[in-house]
């Protein structure tokens, strides 16, 4: 009994020790160095260029520093894209964590 | 009160709760279908872990009063978590809302193996009866063996639909520690019992 007890208790720590190491997976995340947010467009132009562009847009918000938008693009595909949030350009698409677009 | 909890019907009805709230969000608004494929899929894994923590919980802590408890539920947590899992692709579908687009998105990696995962859970939600157990024998084990490439998948899954593997790690996490600890105990018992046989023999 107490060597399982032993057991968890280094499982655990190995565990906690994985789960908070730096996120080293990428297999589309974006950062963006767009400087302080006053300077940004606002997140309705982006959504509203994109709309006229032929978007569907569900949502988006801000992360890594850019804008990133849930949405399907003019050609159907339901996506998941970054945008920098200053000059609005596409940076990155991924469908389903498939990268379809990297500039 | 006590009794209301050990109660099997009012165990399921817990169990339901997640779905009843997510069914009411979407009828009320269906355009919500893109926001409830993200909890009905974690609560589908949810569920899913629980149920896989039992077996190995009982190999390390023994027969335990409330390990009992939690096994004669386990069905029920199975079930929950194949509906689940039905109830996710639903909203998923919904939000497609385009069969074309459906299908191509099927052949992504990410996809795929959600697809796979659900096909383990609706075959093992099917034969979750008695006279399915009775009928399949030893096969009905082998069936439900299955939920461990099930699990596998979904948490490949999970970390490719999600390009990060965070939430993932959060989840499974409890049912690895255990698992690590199940494979452990029983290797030391396995010396253990050579010792032992050394010793007299
Ligand atoms: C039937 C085929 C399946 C399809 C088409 C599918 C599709 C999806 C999609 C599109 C997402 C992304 C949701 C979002 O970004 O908000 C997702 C997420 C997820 N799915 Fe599935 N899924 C399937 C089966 C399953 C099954 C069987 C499980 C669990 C047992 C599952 C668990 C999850 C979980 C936990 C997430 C959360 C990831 C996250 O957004 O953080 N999926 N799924």
């Amino acid at each position: 009994m107490k060597f399982a007890q032993a057991m968890l208790a280094v499982a655990a720590a190995t565990a906690m020790q994985f789960s908070a190491a730096p996120d080293a997976f990428a297999t589309g995340k974006m950062k963006c160095d767009a400087g302080p947010q006053t300077g940004w467009k606002s997140r309705t132009d982006l959504e509203a260029k994109l709309k006229k562009d032929g978007w569907k847009v569900k949502k988006s918000k801000v992360d890594g520093g850019c804008y990133e938008v849930y949405g399907v693009t003019p050609e159907g595909q339901n996506v998941e894209a970054y945008f920098h949030p200053v000059t609005m350009e596409k940076l990155l698409v991924s469908q389903r964590g498939k990268v379809i677009f990297k500039k | 009160m006590l009794r209301l909890i050990n109660k099997q019907g009012f165990f399921w009805f817990l169990l339901a709760i997640p779905a009843i709230g997510m069914s009411i969000g979407f009828l009320r608004d269906p355009v919500t279908a893109f926001d409830l494929i993200h909890p009905s899929g974690e609560f589908s894994v949810r569920f899913m872990i629980i149920a896989m923590m039992i077996s190995p919980l009982r190999a390390i802590f023994g027969r335990r009063r409330w390990l009992d408890w939690l096994l004669a539920r386990r069905r029920a947590l199975g079930v929950a978590a194949c509906l689940y899992g039905v109830l996710h692709l639903a909203f998923y579908l919904y939000d497609m809302g385009d069969w074309g687009m459906i299908a191509e998105e099927s052949l992504i990696f990410s996809i795929w193996t959600g697809y796979a995962a659900l096909a383990i859970f609706i075959a093992m939600g099917a034969t979750s009866n008695n006279a399915s157990q009775r009928a399949m024998r030893t096969n009905w084990k082998r069936l439900q063996q299955l939920v461990y490439p099930a699990a596998l998948l979904i948490a490949l899954h999970w970390v490719y639909v999600d390009g990060e593997y965070m939430g993932m790690v959060v989840h499974f996490v409890p049912l690895l520690v255990l698992e690590t600890a199940r494979v452990i105990l029983m290797f030391k018992r396995r010396s253990a019992r050579r010792g032992t046989q050394a010793a007299t023999g």
